[in-house]
């Protein structure tokens, strides 16, 4: 039984965040697609979830006793779009850890699968725009 | 550097050059910096302002050239004393950079040279000011 | 959007990036302020044995799925759910590539089920779903 079970429903202090424009344009020409100022990509829905969660990837790190030597890679990541995001746009987020599973593979070996989830809406708005649930795999010494 | 190194009023700066600026590394530094400022991500807005097509640099990085020309010439990063600069106007992307100068006064006592710097993007005046380094 | 036939088994268009390019990884670092050396360093790539390649971002990764499955799509208002697994790096140099098929088609719900994926170099990088709106 895992240890970090019990931060399933942890919740992080969330925050807004709002999508520069130039931020915007640099992050589709970094990615060599068109870059349009008045259309944001909607591959930028991690950066917005992540800039607006008001946790850093440190703090992820201090709540699973892993270090950035851990190995920690990511699992999975999904985003399910319920509008589309907007250059210009500020966005309130919610953020919350869905769960922590104890998992082993023959190749893995014991590791930690982390699941959080956050929500976005744009401000002002009670409809979501997108909710991104990333994990990752937090590998564990045997018998950790 | 020292008095071996023929150090002397006069002398001249090692130029350092950009053979090419880098439009790419431009962006990155507007990252590097969260600079919102079109010009320097975003060709069509150079053109729309009649500044030609390409991108111009942010004054940070024609600031760290200026910088990096001192630097090397008093072999290391722990030799720059104090360095003043003005700018005169934009550097492009695909132009060629490059910084030079002389040595404008040495004080032998307290070990240290005065440079004036001025550097040229494909031969227009860009940046002008001095620099001060140690030489003991 | 108009409705459009979409059939179980369709293969989608590809999308392709010839040769990752690692100048734009620096500046996603930038964007990311992700401190991981691995992305714009090769120097440390090589210290961890992994090559003398430059490692690309996830998030850039998963803007090429996204591109990839919204081109079949129609538009990103036809984005409905996108489901992702990292399966390997994509290094700088490498010929990237998504390619998908059809795997359902819920004419009620309006909405058909993908199944994506990325190779780079023709390593296994990307593996997934995603489901799209096709119809008005």
């Amino acid at each position: 039984m895992s240890d970090y079970a019990h931060l399933a429903g942890h919740r992080f202090p969330g925050g807004t965040y709002t999508l520069a424009p130039w931020l915007s344009w640099l992050w589709s020409d970094a990615c060599k697609l068109e870059p349009d100022w008045g259309t944001a990509h909607q591959g930028l829905a991690y950066l917005v979830a992540l800039r607006g969660a008001g946790v850093s990837i440190q703090d992820i790190f201090d709540l699973m006793d892993a270090t950035a030597d851990s190995g920690v890679v990511f699992g999975e990541f999904q985003v399910d779009y319920h509008g589309v995001l907007r250059p210009g746009a500020t966005y309130k987020c919610e953020a919350e850890v869905v769960d922590v599973e104890r998992k082993s593979g023959r190749r893995a070996g014991v590791f930690d699968k982390f699941t959080f989830q956050v929500k976005v809406r744009e401000q002002g708005s009670e409809d979501v725009t997108v909710v991104c649930t990333n994990s990752w795999i937090f590998p564990r010494a045997e018998g950790e | 550097m020292t008095a071996a190194d023929g150090l002397h009023a006069g002398r001249r700066v090692t130029p350092f050059s950009i053979e090419s600026v880098d439009p790419a590394r431009i962006k990155t530094v507007a990252a590097i910096l969260q600079d919102p400022t079109p010009m320097h991500l975003d060709p069509a807005a150079n053109r729309a302002r009649g500044m030609g097509g390409a991108l111009s640099t942010q004054g940070a990085l024609n600031m760290t050239w200026f910088v990096e020309t001192a630097v090397r010439f008093a072999g290391g990063v722990d030799r720059l004393v104090s360095f003043k600069v003005r700018f005169l106007a934009n550097v492009f992307a695909g132009e060629r950079f490059e910084c030079t100068g002389t040595i404008t006064a040495i004080d032998g006592d307290a070990a240290r040279a005065e440079l004036e710097l001025v550097a040229t993007a494909d031969g227009r005046p860009v940046l002008g000011g001095t620099a001060v380094i140690k030489t003991g | 959007m108009a409705t459009r036939e979409i059939q179980v088994g369709q293969q989608l268009e590809p999308f392709v990036i010839e040769s990752v390019d690692p100048e734009p990884m620096k500046t996603m670092a930038a964007i990311l302020q992700d401190p991981n050396p691995i992305h714009f360093d090769p120097a440390s790539t090589v210290a961890l044995g992994l090559g003398d390649k430059t490692v690309n971002q996830g998030p850039t990764n998963v803007t090429w799925l996204t591109e990839f499955v919204q081109r079949f799509a129609g538009g990103a208002e036809q984005l409905v759910t996108l489901r992702i697994r990292f399966l390997g790096n994509v290094l700088a140099g490498d010929r990237f590539e998504c390619t998908g098929m059809v795997t359902a088609v819920d004419a009620d719900a309006g909405t058909a089920e993908l199944e994506v994926g990325a190779t780079s170099d023709g390593r296994p990088a990307l593996g997934g779903r995603a489901v799209i709106k096709i119809s008005d």
